[in-house]
């Protein structure tokens, strides 16, 4: 390895990335995807409830309502600002706490409340608010709700469909941007004849092959990361998950070099592609559908880096109880790299025309 | 500055599979010496390059450039050669800028002037045009280029000419002469006879991977072609020719009384091409 000559074509290969149409494809996958998965099963265009607040005393309401988790406020200082919000829809409903509001409430004198809805806001959020809104000002009058409530969960509790989607987006992520972009690379400057062109200079073809793996490295791991704050999955661990994404994106661009080392055309590259495709995908199928034998996702190598990013970003567990499943994804990676040297001699005699 | 021979190759062959296409050739190109490759496609022209090159590894023989053997590990000696492939293979989406000046990065130089190169060539003016928009002689003109940029001791350039205009395909040989001229020892592939004749200092003949005859164009003239004068004369209300070999002298009369005759319109020498020397030599011809 030599770093000068590999950091020249890595150079070379970062200036003619974005005129690729794969490379381009592989910036704008994640974000298509996420638009698309987010739209079918995602919140995307199912937004919390948003609730503007002007507390002109100091209500324990606002307290209240800034603790619920799932509503959008937003605290206001003028009551026309508030109306002007709600009527154009950047607020779903607007309250208007009056000064000395909860004492007048708790001496049981029935104060003024001004509540605003807006008209084009969802039915649903409208019903949200306002429910929140009348048990919040039970809650601080002190007084006991006049029915019990029996909640019944029915269906077992999971994760959101959007949030079991990640590892679909986070592969196609890895697998574009690691595996197909190096892989085209490679039987591109093949059938341009670039590569030979290369190879009667000082280069080396491991000085290629390298600079090609770290760019895939760099550019897959981007991709993850950038999926992964899209879909809100980067969890609090972020150091531990940019870790953890770039083994992910060592394996997937190593997989990618020997694709591209053992497809002699395009052709041969999209055929392999597709036939691995199924293979290689298998395992985040399984994190859609958590009620099939999980077992069965482990035979696949794909699967060694989808779950310590799961567990890792969307779960928010430690590195450390992911430490195993690193430990086979490097292995993995090493052996593509030994099986990458081995396949270069004879993609070199196929380049002589033997 | 080189001390010997820039090329020197003997006893090498090459298979592709059972099919022999290098037959152990044996031969030196000097310093600022220009040896044309002269023979048909498949003649085994393009496959010696790749053995010289490090693109493909020798069966057997030994083949050294700049006095390193091609196959000993050794690929000192690919920082001081230049190649002009067959196969225009230029980065497309890169300018002729960018082609250059990265080519230029891995033979370490940091510094070259790409509008001089590119002028040398006829190419000034398009230097940050992408390669893609360029025409096929454009795209010749810019393999030539790329193949001088480190000043090379030894110049490997495979039909550097083929598909071009005239204009531009004489003007490529100018640069070959200058680069030859300026100690440079060139290996040049073609199928074109009047190319080797008119560039090469010698020329090897190459047919079915073997050496047939290698010398320069003039020795190969005089050892295999024959001299002779064309003669037209009116023949009533035609014109026939008459054809005089000059080597035997035994002609000389016949020749003297034709110049005298009223009836004489033409009289030309002729003396043999290449190409009728590789006839003679190989019965087949070059674009075979």
């Amino acid at each position: 390895m030599r770093p000068a000559y590999i950091w020249k074509v890595l150079r070379k290969d970062l200036a003619l990335g974005p005129r690729s149409p794969i490379f381009l494809w592989a910036i704008v996958l994640p974000f298509a995807l996420t638009l698309v998965l987010q739209v079918a099963f995602g919140t995307l265009f199912d937004p919390e409830p948003r609730l503007g607040i002007v507390d002109e005393g100091d209500s324990e309401m606002t307290a209240k309502i800034e603790a619920i988790e799932g509503i959008k406020l937003a605290m206001l200082d003028d009551g026309d600002e508030l109306r002007r919000q709600v009527e154009s829809n950047d607020l779903d409903a607007g309250l208007i706490i009056p000064e000395g509001f909860d004492e007048e409430l708790k001496a049981q004198r029935k104060p003024d409340l001004s509540f605003f809805v807006g008209g084009e806001s969802y039915a649903s959020n409208r019903l949200i608010l306002t429910v929140i809104a009348m048990d919040m000002v039970r809650e601080v009058q002190g007084g006991e709700p006049v029915v019990n409530v029996e909640t019944v969960d029915l269906g077992k509790a999971s994760l959101p469909m959007s949030m079991r989607m990640v590892p679909v987006i986070v592969f196609y992520a890895l697998v574009i941007a690691g595996l197909f972009v190096p892989g085209a690379s490679i039987v591109e400057e093949k059938e341009q004849g670039t590569l030979t062109a290369m190879l009667v200079t000082p280069v080396k073809v491991g000085d290629v092959l390298v600079a090609k793996w770290v760019l895939a490295v760099l550019f897959a791991a981007l991709m993850a990361i950038v999926s992964l704050l899209l879909n809100g999955a980067m969890g609090p661990n972020w150091p531990e998950v940019i870790a953890v994404v770039l083994v992910a994106s060592a394996l997937s661009g190593m997989l990618g070099i020997v694709v591209g080392v053992v497809a002699k055309d395009s052709a041969i590259l999209f055929g392999i592609v597709k036939g691995l495709g199924i293979f290689l995908f298998a395992p985040a199928i399984f994190y859609v559908f958590p009620e099939w034998p999980q077992w069965i996702a482990k035979l696949f190598p794909l699967y060694w880096i989808i779950e310590p990013i799961w567990q890792v970003s969307v779960m928010g567990e430690s590195i450390a109880t992911v430490w195993m499943e690193l430990l086979i994804a490097l292995g993995i990676t090493v052996a593509l790299a030994v099986a990458a040297a081995l396949l270069t001699r004879r993609m070199q005699r196929q380049m002589a025309g033997q | 500055m080189m001390t010997g021979p820039g090329i020197s190759v003997d006893g090498l062959r090459y298979s592709y599979g059972d099919l022999e296409a290098v037959k152990g050739i044996s031969f030196e190109v000097q310093p600022g010496e220009i040896l044309g490759f002269l023979g048909p496609n498949g003649a085994g022209k393009s496959t010696t390059i790749k053995m010289l090159t490090g693109q493909a590894m020798p069966k057997s023989g030994v083949a050294k450039v700049l006095g390193i053997d091609v196959t000993s590990g050794n690929e000192d000696f690919q920082a001081r050669i230049g190649v002009c492939f067959e196969e225009k293979n230029l980065y497309l989406n890169m300018s002729a800028k960018e082609n250059l000046t990265f080519f230029a990065s891995l033979f370490g130089i940091s510094d070259l002037d790409t509008d001089a190169v590119l002028r040398r060539v006829g190419l000034a003016g398009r230097a940050n045009d992408r390669v893609k928009t360029y025409s096929k002689g454009m795209r010749q003109r810019m393999m030539i280029a790329r193949a001088f940029i480190n000043s090379p001791d030894v110049l490997f350039l495979d039909e550097p000419t083929d598909g071009l205009d005239p204009v531009t395909a004489a003007s490529i040989r100018t640069t070959i002469r200058e680069e030859a001229d300026r100690g440079a020892a060139v290996l040049l592939t073609t199928h074109d006879m009047f190319e080797a004749d008119e560039l090469s200092d010698r020329v090897a003949f190459i047919n079915n991977g073997e050496i047939v005859a290698i010398d320069t164009p003039e020795n190969l003239k005089l050892k295999y072609g024959t001299r002779a004068v064309k003669v037209r004369l009116r023949d009533g209300d035609g014109v026939r020719e008459e054809t005089l070999p000059l080597d035997d002298g035994s002609h000389a009369a016949r020749l003297a009384e034709l110049a005298s005759s009223p009836d004489l319109l033409t009289m030309h020498t002729e003396e043999a091409t290449l190409e009728q020397i590789f006839i003679q030599l190989t019965g087949r011809g070059l674009e075979g």
